[in-house]
């Protein structure tokens, strides 16, 4: 039976030409995307390919995760954690009450410098178990209050921060409420270093989330205080603090851009943090963490990247010389027909 | 088997013995209106349109307009319908674990308070817009061989009745695969963006941003997945590929454009946050690779130890051998249209049986010559 002629109306033998039909022909137009004979690529996977195929990929993976495991390794991170040491020893076994008591919280730190550091560096705060990411907190904000003077009492969604003493709050809601506020001051050889704290957030929240003529109103006011008050002279769109903090973290474990020390750092040097430990981790164990870092084009500290990009190309430069092997140990030529199933069990089933 | 019957019994009380009595799948064809019955009772109907008019048509699943087009509707059809269907359910239960998973793995780090790591736009396009096209490409075009290898091979039809695509190892394989794509996604997006700055200004990763690789891991994972399946590819299905993997990212850009009113966290997140971040790219192809490389040395290895039928026939069309050898295509041609074996232990059973009615008439008759009536 030949299959040339994919569909036909006269099944009679002979009559085989459309061009005058002698009778009414109901054969459909035939066009190659209703018959499926499209034209088509049919690659298959012949040993060259798959060989070629995980040799390509280890010869792109590898100098990549060489390069990546470079630039991480340049990078110089000073990570210290304070939230304990912050309190006094003899205050240590309810460090809760001493966060929430009017006690002094200032607090001196030291930090050494292990490797030059390049400008600028970045100053981080770490927290551990804070937990910025659970949906109710993430919830808790209103973004018309944030963008818009008018829209000053759209507070609905912000419960329970959304209004004090009868009145809304601006900003409300418990993103906005737990403000991150130790402050850190660093001297270095008795010598202040200034720490730029502007331009640590997107662009994009300064000129479009954040209005400029919207101002903190009746914030920090209840009975509560969950975090730092705002200047209610200054408006969101410059309060950078806050729209680094209202970004809400991915994960529990999460750092937030402090600022930017624009000059090196030598090696061995010492410098000397005087924070205020304000912020009240205590209550659900979280941790503190003051961190220090440059970064290269690749961000900050990750060896993962370039490990994971050498493991990958090294597991496929393995499987291209496992496959050589197979393929020369126990050849099958391709299309060979003794491999069909009628030849191999001659039988049936 | 061939039934003759007389005027007395209907067609449709033949078909339903014949699938009470074998327990197997019935095909009925007819052009007539007193083939209805038959018909609908088989399990598959096929109607004939033509002289006797159209309500055998009307009553049947599916319609020819010659009898000679049964073959190919069996052959051809048939056996591309079974592939294509068993493809495109074992790859639509992989592409939607690979994506559901990960939302799950999520919820562990966000205290189990059911926040989504992905925009909900995200998530309504991705079995809309973004991973359906490719796989219905599949689903209306994939031939694992051309229609005249499949009139002159039908041996190949019998991947169909012996349920070799969609057996439950392919269904458990094709999940597990699903479940080790999540698995690679989640844990080496959030290693990867774990809490040090992703840019070289210093910038740390928030959860829009996370959601956003992670998402965009899945998007060009499930379609690389698919390409890798596969095996016959016109202009329309390379097109969809690509498209749905660029309407991603076109989608990102337009939703980002948006007033932040509506695209919220989404703001121009690709402009400013992803696109010149280049741990970002790097990032999502190591994802994809790592995703799929398992299933490209499962295939690897069973092309080699474990070819099926029609890979080979697909190299033998693809070296061209089928016309350098012509004695060999001929003679695998003519095997492949042997008395098939299925069957075969019916009518070895049909022959013992129809020995043993003739040894016992023998045994009978003997007797009665005796004189015992029994």
């Amino acid at each position: 039976m030949s299959s040339n002629t994919p569909s036909s109306s006269a099944g009679g033998v002979g009559s085989a030409d459309s061009a005058a039909p002698r009778r009414n022909s109901k054969r459909p137009k035939y066009s190659k995307f209703t018959q499926q004979e499209l034209p088509a690529c049919k690659p298959i996977l012949t040993p060259r390919w798959v060989i070629s195929a995980f040799m390509l990929v280890s010869i792109v993976f590898i100098p990549i995760g060489v390069v990546s495991l470079f630039a991480s390794r340049d990078v110089v991170e000073i990570i210290d954690r304070y939230e304990t040491e912050c309190v006094p020893e003899n205050l240590r076994d309810n460090k809760v009450s001493f966060i929430q008591s009017d006690a002094n919280k200032t607090c001196t730190r030291k930090l050494r410098v292990k490797k030059l550091m390049k400008q600028p560096i970045y100053v981080y705060y770490q927290l551990d178990n804070f937990y910025q990411n659970h949906r109710r907190y993430v919830k808790s904000r209103s973004d018309s209050q944030l963008k818009d003077n008018s829209s000053w009492n759209d507070v609905s969604s912000c419960k329970p921060e959304d209004m004090s003493n009868g009145q809304a709050i601006v900003p409300c809601g418990l993103i906005a409420w737990s403000l991150f506020n130790d402050t850190y001051n660093f001297s270095l050889n008795n010598q202040q270093l200034e720490v730029n704290k502007r331009g640590i957030s997107w662009k994009s929240d300064r000129d479009s989330k954040f209005g400029n003529d919207v101002f903190p109103r009746n914030f920090q006011n209840g009975t509560l205080i969950g975090g730092k008050t705002l200047d209610p002279t200054v408006p969101l769109s410059k309060q950078e603090d806050l729209i680094v903090w209202m970004r809400t973290a991915a994960l529990p474990t999460f750092r937030k851009l402090y600022g930017k020390i624009e000059r090196d750092l030598q090696p061995n040097e010492t410098i000397h943090v005087t924070l205020e430990n304000n912020y009240n981790t205590y209550s659900f164990n979280g941790k503190k963490k003051l961190v220090l870092s440059t970064t290269s084009w690749l961000g900050g500290k990750n060896d993962f990247l370039g490990i994971a990009y050498l493991t990958v190309g090294g597991l496929c430069f393995f499987l291209a010389l496992s496959f050589t092997v197979v393929y020369l140990l126990k050849p099958r030529q391709l299309g060979d027909p003794s491999y069909l199933s009628w030849n191999r069990n001659p039988g049936g089933h | 088997m061939s039934i003759v019957t007389t005027d007395t019994f209907s067609w449709y009380q033949v078909t339903r013995l014949v699938k009470q009595g074998t327990g197997r799948v019935t095909l009925g064809i007819g052009d007539g209106a007193n083939d209805v019955g038959m018909i609908q009772e088989a399990d598959i109907g096929v109607g004939i349109s033509g002289v006797e008019g159209m309500q055998a048509v009307m009553a049947s699943d599916f319609s020819v307009s010659q009898f000679r087009f049964l073959e190919r509707l069996l052959v051809v059809h048939g056996h591309w319908c079974y592939k294509r269907i068993a493809q495109m359910v074992c790859y639509f239960f992989y592409k939607n674990i690979a994506f559901g998973l990960t939302l799950f793995y999520f919820e562990a780090f966000t205290g189990f308070s059911g926040q989504s790591v992905y925009d909900d736009l995200y998530m309504i396009l991705f079995n809309v817009v973004l991973t359906s096209m490719p796989v219905i490409s599949l689903g209306v075009f994939e031939q694992d061989v051309s229609s005249d290898v499949c009139l002159e091979f039908p041996t190949l039809y019998q991947q169909g009745p012996r349920n070799l695509f969609f057996d439950w190892y392919r269904i458990l394989g094709w999940m597990g695969n699903g479940l080790y794509s999540s698995i690679v996604i989640f844990v080496l997006n959030v290693i990867i963006f774990y809490d040090q700055a992703f840019r070289a200004e210093g910038q740390t990763t928030d959860m829009a941003i996370l959601g956003t690789i992670m998402f965009t891991c899945i998007i060009c994972a499930v379609n690389f997945q698919i390409s890798l399946i596969m095996s016959h590819y016109t202009w329309i299905q390379h097109f969809l590929i690509w498209l749905s993997v660029l309407t991603w990212f076109l989608f990102l850009f337009v939703y980002g454009m948006l007033s932040p009113t509506y695209s919220k966290n989404v703001f121009q997140i690709l402009t400013e946050a992803l696109a010149p971040a280049p741990v970002y790219w790097t990032a999502t192809l190591l994802v994809t690779i790592a995703c799929t490389l398992p299933y490209l040395a499962h295939i690897s290895l069973q092309r080699c130890f474990q070819p099926m039928d029609h890979h080979i026939i697909q190299e033998i069309k693809y070296l061209k051998k089928d016309e350098k050898d012509k004695v060999m295509w001929k003679r695998e041609k003519t095997k492949a249209r042997e008395k098939t074996k299925f069957g075969f232990t019916a009518r070895v059973d049909a022959y013992i049986r129809s020995l043993r009615g003739r040894l016992h008439k023998k045994t009978h008759s003997l007797k009665s010559k005796d004189g015992n009536p029994s």
